[in-house]
């Protein structure tokens, strides 16, 4: 149980001291001066990601502020996606991807030999693009992750509390035994979500979770994620620009140079990155000059 | 032309695609060609179905037919039996071999009943009324036409050779046929019309060619047959000595109308046969094959009396249903017509070796040998069985206990014996009826045809036989579904197993992608492969394990290999690769998305391959199961090589029963050269199909039951 934490305090500052040592022995050139010297969230450190040969994404040393909502933007195939996915090992899943640096979780790094991706993903959640609930009803698409993580307390109460904060519950409370295939795109994503934060993880990744969706959907998801952020870290993956400047505190913008090698160009809080980049290809891409 | 102007617009260089006119040519050649590969594709419909249907319609065609049924017994014949001995067991009967006593009997009692050979009716007029029968009187005209219930006629059959070889033969039938008037009043007989004796005589002129002699001579004359018969001829025997003074030997025995026939026909030991029926055609066929030729002469007719007291006033018709009643035990008059007063029913009839009882058994008897009780047929099958086979079925159950439709089926099984004789398909059945008629009337005199269903429940319910109409299926249908159970609980998980460790746990190696091409080319292999595999390990190497002896639960001594196990084992092997490649593609069609939900959450990989994985290649797991189900349900081959048994008529009861599987009793049945094999093994191919489909029914009900979530 490596990265195991109090579960009811969720990211709460029981790992602090932990955190701590970690951000002030980093030494390492950090994308965003740091306003404070807070606990990070999450921090990737020297990180490189290759699909067999091809050398996917170099160098990333990103600082995640917890409850913070950082969001990655950039032109397609700049490695954002990878980027995202590295932070709770969803690219284990592919057999040719290959991850090298350390991503630090708790003060522990979640690809040392001894942590089990298992371990990560329950901390660290994810929803994706598509919405992608299970073939089951709704309940049973909330509460099974907490099933499998083996939750032994109310279910019907977590499940409620996740639709709750899903700001889903009155919307499907009289429906909770039919198929979540049956909700709509939008609905579909805040079940998906609310699955994610029923087991409590302290970080949830969102690969352009609005992307399937109308604009009337995207924005109810993101006065959730707003809500989320009071306990969650959120880090979503955009293509939309203005989502990322509607909804996020920070922003990291990525790039691909000429051997398509995804890397992090700026990072820093959103008001700053959006109105004042410090990098010219920042402020080109934008304003839409090119992406 | 469509949205096309006509005009084609100036196209820039280098631009090459169709315009105007040109592009709606172009659009409807391409249409054109769609169409004709729909019409392919419609004609590829049209063949499949057409096969379909032939293939239906030619088992079904030999499912179903007319058949021409034999029986060893006539069933008549043992009902008038049955029926005698209910007469004869009747309370309040005076029974007797002296027509005097039963004629006293009745007179003196008003509510008597009583009835014997007409003549003597007439005797005793004075005491007793004759009743009409089904509304018709006795009397000599409705008794020669047949209109009267109760009568039957009486022939002498001569062989030809005799009449015209033997001059006092052909005196005797001269003499017989001139004077059979005369006497048959006395022997208690009905006269035949004046033009049927007009007509026999014809017949013997005919036939004796050199004309009938005026010298009697005195060559011996032997006569044999009917007892009811003998009376009259004894009675012309004792006038053609006497009055006609012939001098040579003249024996008449009583046999009985059909040993009459074997002694005129077989051994020819008799010049003449008397008979109470005429015979049938194929009696005459068969003596006409012997060379007798025989000739039919009508001499007369037997009709029986029934009367009552003249003291009786309820009671002048009687329906030949009252009369089966009255005779069978009834107690009151009543009890049978309430139009009848309640007294009770006094009963003089004949005794038990008269013909006249016999004969008036079957007349008035109703219903057919199934409708019989069971303490009526065990006599009966007692009588017509050795001693020793009827204690073996003492034994087996006694017949106490035996219900009457079990008794009944031993009845028909040992007594009556009905036997196909010739058999139709339901086309030829249906198109070529009065054909069909005519042909068993003139081949099978005897036979009845019938609407034969080879596929009855019957068939269903009996085990193999080597006798076409009392084979079944039973041992096969247990054999299938014991193999098919056995192969797919085997199968299955193994299949599904190798396709989980394939899909979501191999690596993409070489090795895996050699195991991967050979499932894949398994599935090619011819069948019989398998079954000399199967021999040589599961028959032969496992023997132990496939016959049960290593676990005790068979006799080492007896007990081989060829069993349900082996079989099982045997067809799961063959339909594996069905099975796996199955899975495997239902497993590659569950979404990414699923499975990266699934891990998101924290589960780990055997959690998402169970909860997720799994449940969503469920239906397609399903299918391969069908399918797989459907190849061992049908396979012959491999079963043939492991040695299935082709007869067998014992029920398995485990995986290590001896067996016999559904194609291997059709495949057995087609190769057998009687025609009635054919038949029943076309039923089969129904049955075979039925259980198919009540396979795959069940397990697509199954399949849409566990996706009805989704």
């Amino acid at each position: 149980m490596a990265i195991q934490t109090k579960m009811a305090t969720g990211t709460s500052s029981s790992s602090a001291s932990t955190l701590a040592d970690m951000t002030s022995g980093g030494g390492m050139a950090a994308p965003a001066a740091r306003t404070h010297d807070g606990p990070l969230a999450i921090e990737a450190r020297n990180m490189n990601i290759y699909y067999g040969n091809f050398h996917a994404v170099r160098d990333i040393n990103l600082q995640v502020e917890p409850r913070k909502i950082t969001a990655l933007i950039g032109p397609s195939g700049c490695g954002k996606s990878t980027v995202l996915r590295a932070f709770n090992r969803m690219n284990d899943l592919v057999a040719s991807a290959r991850v090298e640096g350390e991503v630090l979780f708790n003060g522990r790094n979640i690809y040392a030999p001894e942590v089990d991706a298992v371990e990560v993903r329950r901390r660290i959640g994810m929803v994706f693009q598509k919405p992608n609930p299970f073939p089951k009803s709704i309940y049973d698409n909330v509460a099974w992750g907490a099933k499998v993580n083996g939750f032994k307390g109310d279910m019907d109460g977590l499940v409620e509390q996740a639709l709750r904060n899903a700001a889903l519950w009155d919307e499907v409370k009289d429906k909770l035994k039919q198929s979540g295939y049956s909700l709509s795109g939008g609905q579909q994503q805040r079940l998906c979500i609310a699955r994610a934060i029923a087991i409590k993880p302290e970080i949830i990744l969102m690969d352009e979770p609005c992307s399937a969706l109308d604009p009337i959907a995207t924005l109810a998801i993101e006065d959730l994620m707003k809500e989320l952020v009071e306990k969650y870290t959120i880090m979503i993956v955009t293509h939309n620009m203005q989502q990322a400047a509607r909804v996020s505190d920070y922003t990291a913008f990525f790039m691909v140079d000429p051997k398509r090698t995804g890397h992090l160009v700026e990072y820093g809080p959103t008001r700053q990155l959006f109105t004042n980049p410090k990098e010219k290809r920042t402020e080109d891409y934008i304003t839409g000059r090119f992406g | 032309m469509g949205i096309n102007t006509g005009v084609a617009p100036k196209k820039p260089s280098g631009y090459d695609m169709p315009e105007g006119d040109e592009q709606s040519a172009q659009v409807g050649r391409r249409n054109r060609r769609a169409r004709i590969w729909m019409g392919v594709f419609q004609l590829a419909l049209v063949v499949a179905i057409v096969a379909l249907i032939a293939l239906l319609y030619s088992i079904v065609n030999d499912s179903f037919g007319y058949a021409a049924v034999e029986n060893a017994v006539d069933p008549a014949q043992i009902m008038a039996g049955v029926q005698a001995d209910r007469m004869l067991a009747a309370a309040n009967t005076t029974t007797s071999e002296d027509d005097e006593v039963i004629a006293a009997a009745v007179a003196a009692d008003p509510n008597a009943i009583g009835f014997f050979g007409y003549a003597y009716y007439n005797e005793h007029a004075d005491e007793l009324n004759l009743l009409r029968v089904d509304g018709v009187a006795a009397d000599a005209a409705t008794v020669e036409s047949g209109a009267y219930p109760l009568a039957r006629p009486l022939f002498l059959y001569a062989g030809q050779k005799a009449v015209v070889n033997k001059p006092e033969v052909a005196a005797f039938l001269d003499y017989y046929l001139r004077h059979a008037d005369d006497v048959i009043a006395d022997v208690g007989y009905f006269p035949a019309s004046a033009e049927a004796l007009a007509a026999a005589h014809d017949l013997l002129l005919q036939t004796a060619k050199a004309g009938i002699p005026a010298a009697i001579g005195d060559g011996a004359i032997a006569i044999a047959g009917s007892s009811t018969v003998h009376p009259l001829t004894l009675q012309i025997a004792n006038d053609f000595r006497d009055i006609e003074g012939y001098t040579g030997t003249l024996t008449v025995d009583s046999t009985g109308t059909t040993a009459g026939y074997a002694r005129l026909c077989d051994t020819q030991d008799v010049d003449i046969a008397g008979s109470s029926r005429a015979m049938t055609r194929q009696e005459l066929a068969a003596c006409d094959d012997l060379r007798v030729k025989p000739i039919e002469l009508r001499v007369g007719t037997d009709a029986v009396a029934v009367v009552v007291s003249k003291q009786n006033t309820f009671l002048t018709d009687v329906t030949t249903a009252e009369l089966e009643q009255i005779f069978s035990g009834a107690e009151r008059w009543s009890d049978v017509n309430r139009a009848w007063p309640d007294a009770p029913i006094v009963r003089a009839i004949p005794g038990a070796d008269s013909g006249t009882l016999d004969f008036m058994a079957g007349a008035i008897v109703s219903g057919t040998p199934a409708q019989l009780s069971a303490a009526e047929m065990v006599p009966l099958i007692k009588s017509a069985v050795s001693s020793g086979v009827f204690r073996r079925f003492e034994a087996e159950m006694p017949f106490a206990e035996r219900s009457q439709a079990d008794i009944y089926a031993l009845l028909q099984e040992r007594v009556i014996q009905p036997s196909v004789v010739a058999s139709w398909s339901m086309t030829a059945s249906l198109l070529r009826r009065a054909e069909i008629e005519k042909e068993v009337f003139t081949s099978f005199p005897d036979a009845e045809l019938v609407w034969y269903r080879w596929l009855s429940k019957d068939f269903l319910t009996s085990p193999q036989s080597s006798v076409p109409e009392q084979a079944g299926v039973r041992t096969a249908i247990l054999g299938s579904l014991w193999v098919v159970l056995i192969t797919v609980l085997i199968a299955v998980p193994i299949g599904i197993g190798t396709a989980v460790y394939l899909e979501e746990y191999a690596g993409h190696n070489s090795f895996n992608r050699i195991i991967q091409t050979n499932i894949d080319n398994l599935a090619g292999v011819p069948s019989i492969i398998y079954g000399i595999l199967g021999l040589a390990i599961f028959v032969r190497a496992l023997e132990g394990i496939t016959s049960g002896s290593a676990l005790g639960v068979s006799d080492p001594t007896t007990a081989n290999g060829r069993t349900v196990l082996s079989a099982g084992l045997t067809l799961a092997l063959l339909v594996l690769p069905v099975v796996i490649i199955n899975a495997q593609e239902a497993i590659r069609a569950v979404p990414k998305s699923l499975r990266e939900a699934g891990y998101g959450l924290g589960a780990t990989k055997w959690q998402v391959t169970w909860t997720h994985v799994l449940a969503n290649a469920l239906p397609g797991i399903f299918t391969g199961t069908i399918l797989a189900m459907s190849r061992a349900l049908g396979e012959t081959a491999p079963l043939i090589v492991i040695g299935a048994s082709t007869f067998i008529t014992q029920d398995p009861t485990g995986p290590y029963s001896k067996f016999t599987v559904l194609p291997m009793q059709i495949y057995q049945w087609t190769s057998r050269p009687q025609a009635e094999f054919k038949h029943i093994a076309a039923a089969a191919s129904l049955v075979l199909l039925a259980l198919l489909l009540l396979l795959n029914g069940s397990a697509i009900y199954l399949r849409n039951r566990f996706s009805k979530t989704l």
